[in-house]
């Protein structure tokens, strides 16, 4: 176990390094630079050279990357090409906006889709089963901008119970506030993923009342639910914690279309914006940190795996 | 193991498969949306109700008539026509994205879990950073190099999607690669294509079919996310995703017309994962037997994520 | 630029074509409503706009976001604009032009102090823009060619001299070139600001909003409002919902479409202001078959501006030229290849072009009702148009760096901006040595109104070259609700002077 733990965090290092490369070298390809963008329609060639070489983009590449890389020891991840201010502080100030909405949709969807997910796993025979797990379906096809709209229009405008869209001005210094304005945007993520964990809960659920171990407990008198929830329950865990090390790369990054259509000031669309204006220091710094976050969860419900899925705990 | 032997037997043969999925509800439904998205997708090439390009700005925002059923746009465009037309669009980005998707989760899954060790291992990471790199800043790039076209989202959702289905299968294939059945014939000295082409692919085929029928629905949804952000198919391709993102901003004044392209990607959506569905209980032995309530779930029973 | 949802208008348009803009000309606008309350010197005001600035820095990043908040509200010149475009003296008390054109003398006012509480100097004034002529970095340097040296004759005099005349100076210095910092100060340009107006900026929400707070040592009468909060909407329908919900009291531009929500509702009105904003359909005039005037003619006639600007909401007007209306030296040519498909086809086949297939090139912040109208009217007349949108940033590559572009459509934002069609290097690759000529007769020119006439013809002969198509000159509505006073609606997109504001319960 403990070789398997060090082998594991020896490869996040390594699978950090490789991600620096390719972040990097990535980067580089898309055309058009910064320079020019802060050039913008009036500068002359000359003036955008100077801009140029006055950011250092002229340098070797390699050694572009060093200085990139050598920061990243020390812990400091750079400074924004545009703005100069540490790339730190605004990745902060953006995270507290993307980590409490995929917190809050992933809690949303959790009490949707988990209780639900059994629920309709438990009733699949019946219609009322059928008719629950047609409605995740349904609501899981669903485009995220298409939903969002529609609880905006039936919440904010019609109902007017929540804010339309928006972050308050102070953050979180007004909880009140800010909690509201996270409602919706969570909710319209949640819609989905509550679907997509719904429907795993409920094949994971499924497979486990197919098992003997849980066939057996029902025969011998407790009820399916019972002998689902008593023995089945860790297998269906199992399967919803790799669904959510999937998912939360998705929710952190993949809120980017409900930062825009909510205009919460979030790292999704930061993260587009900085692209679109190539600001590549920033851009790599904030890639990589998201890259180890992800990485980091993959390596925990790796490790989580290891220590609930039996068969794999055998071969430990 | 005389359980997956006997399926690889049975499995391929369509027509089994395809009754299987008729037999259920949510097959029939998810078959009938895709051929008729089909159908639609194949008349748009010959005919459309009106032309789908034509502007008249001085028509803009009618309501729906008998010549404009759906009613008209900002430019005056017939949105019914237009979404008709969409419809090879859609179609097309789903199979695309789907051959993508195939072709990289099957690569990376079989590197990431039939090589060696480190080289297994390795793979294992990169499809963890890949899987970081979320498919909307790929589909980005791709534009910003190529400039904005089908193509894009669909090697875009492709990747994405692909490494997601190669994280999937490796744990598949690792699993059914380490079967008895396997390793007695790696014993008696199959060689690893041999036991890729006899044992593996049929066994792991259930999921990878599911799975891609699950990146279809993906790709119609992130081709209209893609839209939203601006970096969609081109212009000059009908997109339900555009037409999503252009009406929903005016839907307070004109919330009728928003509702088209809403529900027409929904369905589409919904038609694939009822297939997809459908086709995992028919072909998944456990949860057809579970079904039938009769047989013993073998030990390569999937659970496909 | 017309406001479009996406992420990327922010930080693209942002720094998109512009420096010192202003819309001058117009009218004044004093708009709000009917209530009269009494102006309560505690109010916040909440502003929606579309184009957040990339960065505060006045002096190396381009572009009218930055203009539309920072000038005249916490930066200002020498001189500045009145709401009708005139030249009028802020900083300066008085000024003098010799009669030669060629000597420049301001006095300054006294008592003047920069938010930060330090007086200000002459030379700090001469510091200033002495900076912006002597670094070819910042923004404005090209309008400063003609000045031989900025001097602080003593400690409120500053002269200028030229080594030519030039008839735009003053213009000049009433934008970026000639914007006065203070030398001794040491804040980061890129995210801070010390100036002397009314406001001091005192937080940016990158992605978010920008705060003004009332500038209390102002050397003028002081702002009648506490605060200002600016902030922009990617989102065109989210600008609006905030202000139907009340947490916004100005709205500019509104989206047309959507104008009905705040047309007497909700306790806002609308009003349709001037802008300089030229979108330019661009054709390379270097390049086959676009190097045949005949196809650049048909082109022109083969597009309806009334559609162009219907598929838009309606919010513009024709302009068949160079030059928008309130800049010196407009005409109406709309008459030049005005619209005429049969013309055009005719055209066509006489150059032997019947059946062309071009690409236009356009950022993707403009949406796509201008490009699906162009593809469907040049479609009538024989012409593929084969529409690449891409990112702002990659326009600027392709376009206007590498100018490697058949068709392109671009938002041309700035005011008095007419030196691009006298620049043969710039994008347009359009180059006609009369045009450069009467340009710099017109730059020379001393006598009050042969500016105008010089540039007049100018823009003729460039309109009638066909080197682009003007689809439209923009005019942006801007929604202010009432009890909200002294908010300017001509050129508010590039440049909103907020002196006269006041709020009334």
């Amino acid at each position: 176990m403990i070789r398997f733990l060090l082998t594991r965090i020896a490869l996040l290092v390594v699978g950090l390094a490789v991600a620096s490369i390719l972040i990097f070298f990535t980067l580089r390809v898309l055309p058009g630079d910064v320079a020019q963008v802060i050039g913008g329609t009036q500068a002359s060639p000359a003036q955008v050279a100077a801009i140029r070489t006055e950011l250092g983009l002229d340098r070797p590449i390699w050694q572009q990357y060093g200085d990139w890389i050598g920061g990243l020891v020390r812990l400091d991840l750079g400074r924004s090409l545009i703005t100069h201010t540490p790339v730190a502080d605004e990745l902060g100030q953006k995270l507290q906006v993307t980590l409490p909405l995929a917190g809050l949709s992933l809690l949303f969807g959790l009490v949707i889709g988990v209780p639900l997910g059994v629920v309709s796993a438990l009733r699949h025979r019946k219609v009322s089963g059928f008719l629950l797990s047609g409605a995740a379906q349904a609501v899981a096809a669903v485009p995220v901008v298409f939903a969002g709209v529609l609880l905006i229009v039936v919440f904010a405008l019609t109902l007017k119970a929540l804010p339309t869209q928006g972050f308050p001005l102070d953050g979180w210094r007004e909880p009140g506030r800010a909690l509201q304005a996270l409602i919706l945007p969570a909710l319209t993520i949640a819609l989905v993923e509550g679907a997509v964990i719904l429907r795993f809960t409920r094949s994971a659920a499924l497979e486990a009342l197919g098992q003997d171990y849980v066939r057996t407990a029902a025969s011998k008198g407790m009820t399916t639910t019972r002998a689902l929830i008593t023995h089945g329950l860790p297998n269906v865990l199992l399967s919803v914690v790799s669904v959510i090390g999937i998912q939360i790369a998705g929710l952190i990054v993949g809120a980017v279309i409900v930062e825009a259509l909510f205009q919460l000031p979030g790292v999704g669309r930061m993260l587009v914006s900085d692209v679109g204006n190539r600001d590549f220091t920033k851009v790599q710094s904030e890639l990589l940190v998201l890259t180890a976050l992800i990485l980091v969860v993959g390596t925990a419900v790796d490790i989580t795996h290891r220590l609930i899925d039996p068969r794999e705990r055998e071969r430990a | 193991m005389s359980t997956a032997t006997t399926r690889r037997r049975r499995a391929p043969g369509a027509p089994d498969w395809l009754r299987e999925v008729l037999r259920r509800p949510a097959g029939v439904i998810g078959v009938v949306i895709i051929l008729g998205l089909l159908i639609v997708a194949a008349v748009s090439l010959f005919w459309t109700p009106q032309n789908p390009f034509d502007v008249d700005p001085f028509h803009q925002w009618q309501g729906p008539s008998a010549k404009h059923p759906f009613g008209t746009t900002g430019t005056g465009q017939d949105i019914f026509s237009y979404l008709f037309a969409g419809t090879r669009t859609t179609v097309a980005v789903a199979f695309l994205s789907s051959v993508v998707a195939a072709i990289v989760g099957l690569a990376f899954g079989a590197l990431g879990s039939l090589t060696a060790r480190r080289v297994r291992e390795s793979i294992a990471v990169l499809i963890d950073i890949l899987i970081a790199f979320p498919t909307l800043l790929i589909a980005i790039m791709l534009a910003a190099v190529f400039g904005s076209s089908l193509w894009t989202v669909v090697i875009a959702v492709g990747i994405g999607f692909g490494v997601n289905i190669a994280r999937v299968s490796r744990g598949e294939i690792r699993r059914v690669a380490r079967a008895d059945y396997v390793v007695a014939a790696q014993a008696s000295g199959s060689g690893p294509w041999r036991i890729l082409r006899e044992h593996l692919l049929p066994n792991i085929a259930p999921v990878f079919i599911v799975q891609l029928s699950l990146s279809a629905a993906v790709a119609v949804l992130a081709e209209a996310g893609l839209s939203f952000l601006g970096y969609g198919v081109s212009s000059a391709t009908p997109s339900w995703g555009r037409m999503l993102s252009i009406l929903q901003n005016y839907v307070t004044i004109y919330p009728a017309t928003v509702v088209w392209p809403g529900l027409a990607i929904t369905i589409t959506v919904l038609g694939f994962n009822l297939f997809g569905d459908a086709l995992r209980e028919a072909t998944d032995p456990r949860l057809r037997r579970s079904r039938r309530g009769a047989g013993d779930a073998g030990k390569e029973a999937t659970r496909v994520s | 630029m017309r406001p479009t949802k996406y992420l990327v208008a922010g930080l693209a348009a942002a720094t998109a074509l512009a420096l010192a803009a202003c819309s001058g000309g117009g009218q004044s606008a004093t708009t709000g409503g009917s209530s009269s309350g009494k102006a309560n010197p505690n109010a916040t005001l909440n502003v929606g706009l579309v184009l957040e600035p990339t960065d505060l820095n006045v002096r190396t990043t381009s572009g009218v976001a930055l203009d539309q908040v920072l000038i005249d509200n916490v930066y200002q010149g020498l001189v500045g604009l009145d709401p009708s475009g005139k030249i009028v003296d802020v900083l300066a008390k008085s000024h003098t032009v010799s009669t030669d054109g060629l000597d420049y003398t301001f006095d300054l006012k006294s008592g003047v102090t920069f938010s930060d509480g330090t007086e200000l100097t002459a030379q700090d004034v001469a510091w200033s823009i002495n900076q912006v002529k002597s670094n070819p970095k910042y923004v404005g340097n090209l309008q400063l060619a003609d000045v031989s040296s900025i001097t602080a004759t003593d400690d409120d005099t500053v002269d200028i001299k030229l080594s030519k005349p030039n008839a735009e100076l003053l213009y000049n210095l009433a934008g970026r070139a000639g914007l006065v910092l203070e030398q001794g100060a040491t804040n980061d340009l890129a995210t801070s600001a010390i100036g002397t107006g009314p406001y001091k900026l005192t937080s940016w929400k990158q992605g978010d909003s920008i705060t003004f707070e009332r500038n209390s040592s102002y050397w003028g009468p002081k702002a009648k409002v506490a605060k200002v909060v600016w902030h922009y909407y990617t989102q065109q329908s989210a600008a609006v919902n905030a202000a139907v919900s009340g947490d916004l009291q100005v709205v500019t531009p509104v989206d047309p479409t959507l104008k009905s929500k705040l047309d007497n509702q909700n306790g806002f009105t609308l009003t349709t202001g001037a802008s300089t904003d030229k979108y330019v359909l661009a054709f390379n005039s270097k390049k086959a078959p676009l190097n045949d005037i005949r196809v650049r003619k048909a082109i022109r006639e083969a597009i309806d501006p009334k559609a162009v600007i219907a598929a838009n909401g309606g919010a513009g007007v024709p302009l068949g030229g160079p030059i928008p209306k309130s800049d010196p030296g407009y005409e109406d040519l709309t008459s030049i290849d005005s619209y005429n498909p049969d013309d055009a086809k005719k055209l066509l086949k006489e150059a032997g072009k019947d059946k062309l297939t071009l690409t236009l090139t356009l950022p993707n912040i403009y949406g796509t009702a201008t490009s699906d109208v162009l593809v469907s009217e040049l479609g009538k007349v024989g012409i593929t148009l084969k529409v690449n949108s891409v990112e702002f940033t990659t326009w600027l590559n392709q376009v206007f760096t590498n100018k490697n572009y058949d068709l392109s459509l671009v938002d041309h934002s700035e005011a008095h901006d007419f030196s691009s069609w006298a620049t043969p290097g710039y994008y347009f690759n359009y180059d006609n040595p009369k045009v450069d000529e009467l340009y710099a007769q017109a730059l020379a020119s001393t006598k009050p109104g042969e500016e105008s006439q010089k540039l007049a013809q100018a823009a003729k002969l460039v309109s009638e070259d066909a080197p682009a198509d003007w689809l439209y000159n923009w005019t942006p509505i801007t929604a202010i609700k009432s009890g909200v006073k002294g908010f300017p609606t001509d050129g508010a997109n590039s440049r909103i002077n907020l002196a006269d504001l006041e709020v009334t319960e």
